[in-house]
């Protein structure tokens, strides 16, 4: 009973406002604002068909390679940082300086170095992606506990063990922190970047759509955005919880006491 | 000494973008040397074109922040108080919040043209989800007991909300503020940038298209020293309201 | 055997020079059970991290069985009174005991065997696979022991303070731990405590601190059986001797301190 329970409230809300827009479209004459069921039979003539392999999966993927590149440069650098005082103090105002300019910002300085390929999209991934990682990964190593940095020193535990077991591990929930933010800055970026100046692309699709005022595409297309979205958030989730599954036992354990 | 090691850092940057350009490593079409963006910089400010285009962005900023918060603590408050609503509006809040308000650019642009209605609308949807998650786990926080003790002496709906609920999510409104704030200022350049409503992120891609090149980077110096601007003053801000807060809490990763 | 020659530890920093061990002399034969008591802030943390090799001395050296300590020495493990921090959270129990032996490079099979042991010896081998935050502060200092212990090369155990922050039954029942663990071990265990029941009824000496700059006071021989236990080595008249006797030593020492400022 209590499983039925929840099903249908996670659901009620959510069925109730697409059928008020389903309905409310229904007979719209209004050429920005087509019909909910036209918008439907537009996702699917549209985008499960070839634009699926010539935009869609080459942007997700520019989007996984600038995401994971970004996580490499700035979890080590972050690491390198980290744990030198002398080095934070000294970076601390460029960094600050540099993360906040806002990343789409950089698209066109960017496209200026790479033009507007597939190499200037990867870029600005990666350009908007590291600053979070870099900055939660020298938070987290900074706050590494001391009792635990002693303990592995008095039980000479270094090199690959130490890296991983005292450093990576103890920053783990401020990396994800920062792994989370870059994940929204990343699509963010994605689209833009495409938006902006491109020749291909999800985002430079849905512009297209727009600029030729092929409006049940373009809709589809913006819900398309949303659900990529929607399920790169969720994938995160479970990767998180894999990662953190210790944090969050933790930090349960501690708030009982 | 932190304050000079940094300052030493910063100098030390903006020596290292003179000389790169300098050596060619880099030509100086791309990458203009420091001494000329900030000659630039100096220019524009100069200009009052330079100055509507800020007012413009802080405009957009402001307003949308103003309207995010007050609609994500009121809606927050308000849905954090009922638990049958907390309950039936968890999925859909779960799902609108990861959407990318990037996806709306076309939407916005199509309804409302390059107006700076069409920002607004961005800059309000993503920092409204930041307010609303912070102030819902705000409510959700308070100490039962303390709920409890309310509802024995029959504290009135209204006055349930002023003296308990209230001062207990007023630290994670605070928060959601600062979240809210940078978010806030990044969409509305974006907005500007891509959309062409009236701003400094419009007056950067006016540089791009025309080939200015020193003038592209003058003002996204401009954008990034507003951005710490308002890094700086929400973190005083918050310091502030948490300083007289016995409980501090911590931010809850939205 | 441990000794300890000289040992002189200053502090410098912030425009102020505090020393905070003057001069400590110290032997500890191999399979000694020492404890060593004194006021707060006589620097007995100070001293053990000397001697774990985590803090270099002034002047003075610490030698292990003929060798001189630079750094933390391979043979020698430390017990942290910061028991939750010391533990890796995201470790299983058995994992925690594991990982020196994993750093010292010890074989699979052996290092399982060690851990299994050692979880054995302090009575938990039934939490092999309970992470540390779902155990009690007790069990988790018991992990700590089992760690320190799980080596068959280590022959020096150092506590710092490690029952301090549990409670008087478990503290009680930790007490005898270590005991028995230390006549199953045979290691050398110099234990640092503040509080003087528990040093006498812990050590066959007790080593008495004074206050900074410190120095030995005093060094008391525990003439208690071997065999001892919480009720009735605790109502021996000789335990109460033994008892009174450092205890007035480390109020003198008070005293003088007190005097000199």
């Amino acid at each position: 009973m209590r499983i039925a329970e929840r099903v249908v409230l996670a659901l009620a809300l959510p069925v109730v406002l697409v059928t008020i827009w389903w309905f409310a479209s229904a007979g719209s004459t209004n050429f920005y604002v087509p019909p909910l069921a036209t918008i439907l039979t537009a996702f699917n003539d549209t985008w499960l068909g070839p634009l699926i392999v010539t935009d869609v999966l080459p942007s997700l993927g520019r989007l996984g390679l600038g995401y994971a590149a970004a996580l490499l440069v700035g979890i080590a650098l972050g690491v390198a940082i980290g744990r030198r005082r002398t080095l934070r103090a000294l970076l601390e105002p460029v960094l600050e300086f540099l993360r906040a300019i806002p990343p789409p910002v950089l698209v066109p300085i960017l496209i200026l170095f790479a033009g507007i390929g597939g190499g200037m999209k990867v870029l600005v991934i990666v350009s908007g992606c590291v600053w979070p990682i870099l900055l939660n990964t020298v938070e987290g190593v900074r706050a590494i506990d001391d009792v635990l940095a002693d303990t592995c020193r008095s039980y000479r535990i270094g090199g690959r063990l130490r890296l991983w077991h005292l450093v990576l591990r103890s920053a783990s929930p401020q990396i994800m922190t920062g792994a989370r933010q870059a994940l929204s800055i990343g699509i963010i970026l994605m689209v833009i970047s495409e938006m902006f100046a491109a020749s291909s692309g999800f985002g430079f699709t849905i512009v297209q759509f727009q600029r030729g005022f092929q409006i049940p595409e373009m809709w589809s297309g913006v819900i398309l955005l949303g659900i990529t979205g929607v399920v790169l958030s969720l994938l995160f989730r479970l990767a998180e919880r894999a990662v953190l599954g210790w944090y969050h036992g933790l930090r349960t354990m501690d708030r009982r006491r | 000494m932190r304050f000079l090691l940094g300052l030493i850092g910063l100098i030390g940057f903006g020596a290292l973008l003179e000389l790169v350009p300098a050596t060619g490593l880099i030509p100086d079409r791309y990458l203009p040397p420091t001494s000329r963006i900030l000659a630039t910089a100096a220019d524009e400010v100069a200009d009052a074109r330079f100055w509507n285009a800020l007012l413009d962005t802080l405009i957009t900023w402001g307003l949308g922040l103003g309207i995010a918060v007050a609609g994500g603590v009121a809606v927050g408050v308000l849905i954090g108080s009922v638990p049958l609503l907390r309950a039936a509006t968890a999925s859909t809040i779960e799902f609108l919040r990861p959407i990318p308000s990037v996806a709306l650019i076309p939407l916005a642009v199509l309804l409302y043209g390059s107006t700076i209605t069409s920002t607004l609308i961005l800059v309000v949807y993503a920092s409204f989800w930041q307010v609303l998650v912070q102030v819902l786990h705000g409510v959700a926080d308070v100490d039962p007991v303390a709920r409890d003790t309310a509802a024995v002496y029959r504290l009135g709906r209204w006055a349930t909300v002023r003296y308990l609920i209230w001062p207990t999510t007023l630290p994670y409104a605070v928060t959601g503020f600062r979240l809210a704030a940078s978010v806030a200022l990044i969409l509305a350049i974006t907005g500007e940038l891509i959309i062409g409503s009236p701003g400094l992120g419009k007056e950067i891609a006016v540089a791009q298209e025309s080939g200015a090149v020193p003038q592209m980077y003058a003002l996204v110096v401009v954008t990034g020293l507003i951005g710490v601007a308002a890094n700086l003053l929400t973190r005083t801000a918050e310091r502030r309201v948490l300083a007289w807060h016995p409980s501090v809490r911590g931010e809850v990763p939205a | 055997m441990l000794a300890i020659d000289g040992l002189r530890k200053v502090y410098d920093g912030h425009g102020r020079r505090v020393e905070a061990i003057a001069d400590i002399t110290l032997t500890v034969e191999d399979g000694e059970f020492v404890c060593i008591v004194g006021p707060s802030g006589c620097g007995k943390t100070t001293l053990l991290r000397c001697i774990a090799g985590l803090l270099r001395p002034t002047s003075g050296e610490v030698l292990l069985d003929g060798k001189r300590v630079t750094g933390p020495p391979p043979g020698l493990a430390v017990v942290f009174q910061e028991y939750g921090r010391s533990l890796f959270p995201w470790l299983r129990v058995a994992d925690n005991v594991e990982l020196p032996l994993r750093a010292a490079g010890v074989a699979r099979e052996k290092r399982r065997r060690l851990v299994a042991a050692a979880l054995e010896a302090v009575g938990l081998d039934d939490a092999h696979g309970a992470y540390p935050w779902q155990l009690s502060g007790g069990m988790q200092q018991r992990v700590a022991i089992a760690r320190a212990i799980a080596s068959d090369e280590q022959r020096v155990l150092l506590m710092d303070e490690p029952f301090a922050a549990v409670d008087a039954q478990t503290r009680a029942d930790l007490e005898d731990l270590i005991r028995r663990v230390w006549a199953l071990t045979g290691f050398t265990v110099l234990f640092v405590t503040h509080d003087i029941d528990e040093s006498v009824y812990l050590g066959q000496r007790v080593v008495m601190l004074g206050s900074p700059p410190t120095q030995v006071v005093e060094e008391l021989a525990v003439d208690l059986p071997l065999d001892r236990d919480q009720l009735t080595t605790r109502s021996d008249p000789r335990f109460a001797e033994l008892r009174g006797r450092v205890y007035a030593q480390i109020q003198k020492a008070k005293l003088e301190k007190l005097e000199k400022t």
